[in-house]
């Protein structure tokens, strides 16, 4: 007379169908239930989201720089504060393009931070970059309009000028013509011959909101050299020709300056070498620790959401004691009462996680519209979240079904 | 006729702490099939641990209990269920319909556990409630049925699975007299079909009905009678 095995097992479908209806019964204790898990788990998403969104927005623009590009800059860094000291010059710039292997191109610059520009009754205050024709090439920007600094211009120290576009459009108006116009940088009078593509803002430095002339120009109107040794730089811009020649060229060039200026161990650099790789390997390891933290954060709300349900269903099984009764006194077995509390368990959570994904996706979504980056969202992400969720439904449901499922029928039925 | 029910010096003590209470002592029992019991006695003589144990609701501590022959004293939990499932109908004083669950699906409760299809499970809780006169109700849920009626869908719910006898714990309990004699009937109704009637009750007039009347009295029967009026 032992029982079949068909009636020892009801179907997933058939137990997930009671578990929602049991639910849908309570919808207000249930909605108030699955918060814990929407909550930790739309976090989690947005935020992953988010910060992949970011990160690929960031790597975007360091790689339309180029992964392989060098900045040496003149001065060292000492204790936080920067010390500019005209230690590189124009000739150590030729040095490097002419004896660094690995460089495939080179472009020395000098930089003014608020320089006053007038044309017209217009006056604005921007970045003034004095630098050679290997600029454009280097920096992976191109003129948008007439031409860039040839070479004749910085041999000759040309009074002519290119145009950041915001620039061009701050002197001259949006988009208006600008190539051919005389404007006066510090009082100097300079003619435009180009008006750069837009790149966007990469961190503080607008690269649209720059004036290019020859260094040499620079050199002797601007900024007065005084520089012994020759015609003093900020500092110069390396391009080698792959990301894999990189670290050697880092290398060449740190063995050249040294010996140019004269510099034995154990005395430090006089120039500082940013690596665009390094760049990149920063922000990632830093995005990376913020998803870290936030996926932290969201667990421990996922958790908090998981001793919820189990608490909503400890109280579940006690009010509905009287209805496992019932159940056992038609015929339900143990088992059948564990799935149906297991399940209902699950439901909640996994809804709640399903939701969560949802909201999510629509937060970040939002993010990436109005911060302008890119909408990023992995199917990892999403799927671990439901995993988990999912998983925390059966250990919190896991403890109540139990009990559930070991009431005495006939102290389950007396029960009011 | 084939005896349904046969139990064997059964006794039944419950442990609270070190004191053991005995609630049923040495209790013999018989019933035939299509036979129609009522088992009277005092609140506390045992009627109702009796009761759960032919229902396989609860176990003896010794003795031994057959059921159409089979020794149900050593199946476990799930072959009791299964038992209770195929074989017993239970009927309560307070109907013990869930609250939430319209007529329609308190009956196919116990088709969900036997695992059949739901379009069976749908025809024969029409079936049983159509059987019962409930037919227009079946969407109604217990809250919106009186007492007579609730006692009904708990009828159309103990037979839905065709068992071979209905337990009925002080089914007229919680009836006026005119809904009481109703559900007497039915019960009259049912054992005419062949379906053997166990009945716990205080009140004589429904004893009256059976054919047999089992006296307990602490935990011992101490008269079984054939109905007089038989």
């Amino acid at each position: 007379m032992s029982p079949p095995v068909r009636y020892r097992r009801l179907s997933t479908v058939k137990v997930l169908m009671m578990a929602a209806d049991a639910l849908w019964s309570n919808r207000l204790r249930t909605g108030l239930t699955t918060l814990g898990t929407i909550i930790g788990i739309s976090s989690a998403i947005a935020i992953t989201s988010i910060g992949q969104g970011v990160q690929k927005a960031t790597e975007q623009k360091l790689q339309a720089l180029g992964t392989n590009v060098l900045l040496v800059q003149a001065g060292v860094t000492t204790n936080n504060s920067s010390q500019g000291a005209a230690t590189l010059t124009w000739e150590d710039s030729q040095a490097v393009s002419q004896q660094v292997t690995a460089a495939k191109a080179v472009s020395a610059f000098l930089q003014k931070p608020q320089v006053q520009v007038v044309y017209a009754e217009q006056k604005i205050v921007t970045n003034l970059i004095g630098t050679d024709k290997y600029y454009p090439e280097v920096k992976n920007i191109y003129p948008q309009e007439g031409q860039f600094l040839s070479q004749d211009d910085v041999n000759a120290a040309n009074p002519v000028v290119v145009l950041g576009s915001k620039v061009r459009d701050r002197l001259f108006g949006l988009n208006a013509s600008a190539v051919g116009a005389d404007i006066r940088i510090q009082g100097e009078r300079y003619k435009v011959i180009g008006v750069m593509e837009p790149k966007g803002a990469l961190g503080e430095v607008d690269q649209d909101d720059q004036l290019y002339i020859p260094l040499t120009n620079m050199s002797a109107r601007i900024v007065g050299n005084n520089a012994l040794a020759g015609l003093a730089i900020s500092g110069l811009w390396l391009k080698s020709n792959s990301e894999v020649y990189l670290d050697a060229a880092q290398f060449q060039v740190t063995n050249l300056l040294r010996l140019r200026h004269n510099i034995y161990p154990p005395q430090p650099d006089t120039f500082r070498i940013t690596n665009q790789k390094d760049l990149i390997n920063t922000l990632n390891s830093v995005v990376g620790l913020f998803t870290v933290m936030v996926v932290a954060i969201a667990g421990i709300s996922l958790i908090v959401g998981g001793i919820g349900i189990a608490n909503i269903m400890f109280v579940s099984v006690v009010e509905r004691t009287r209805e496992i009764g019932i159940r056992k006194a038609v015929g339900a077995t143990n088992a059948a009462i564990l799935h149906q509390f297991l399940a209902e368990a699950v439901v909640v959570s996994c809804t709640g996680g399903a939701i969560g994904v949802g909201v999510g996706i629509v937060i970040s979504f939002g993010a990436a519209t109005i911060f302008q980056f890119p909408f990023v969202v992995s199917l990892w992400s999403v799927a671990t979240s439901l995993g988990i969720s999912c998983v925390i439904g059966l250990l919190a449901g896991l403890i109540p079904a139990h009990h559930a499922a070991q009431l005495d029928p006939i102290v389950a039925l007396r029960s009011e | 006729m084939t005896t349904m029910v046969r139990m064997e010096a059964i006794t039944k003590t419950y442990c609270l702490g070190e004191v053991s209470i005995p609630v049923l002592k040495q209790v013999d029992l018989s019933i035939a099939q299509g036979d129609y019991v009522a088992i009277m006695g005092a609140s506390g003589s045992g009627k109702s641990t009796l009761m759960n144990i032919v229902g396989c609701l609860d176990r003896p501590t010794t003795g031994e209990y057959f059921l159409e022959g089979k020794n149900l004293t050593t199946l476990n939990e799930d072959e009791l269920a299964y038992i209770r499932n195929q074989h017993i109908g239970f009927v309560f004083q307070q109907f013990h319909l869930l609250s939430r669950a319209t007529a329609l699906e308190n009956v196919m409760l116990p088709m969900v556990y036997a695992n059949l299809s739901q379009q069976e499970q749908h025809q024969r809780a029409i079936q049983a409630l159509t059987s019962v006169g409930l037919s227009e109700h079946l969407a109604k849920r217990p809250n919106q049925l009186s007492g007579g009626q609730q006692q009904r869908v708990a009828f159309a719910r103990a037979l839905v699975n065709q068992p071979a006898m209905i337990l009925a714990d002080e089914p007229t309990g919680a009836l006026d007299t005119k809904t009481s004699q109703d559900v007497m009937h039915l019960l009259q109704e049912l054992n005419e079909q062949g379906i053997t009637i166990v009945i716990v009750t205080h009140d004589r007039d429904v004893a009256a009905q059976a054919k047999w009347i089992i006296h307990l009295q602490d935990g011992s029967v101490v008269n079984q009678a054939c109905n007089s009026r038989l």
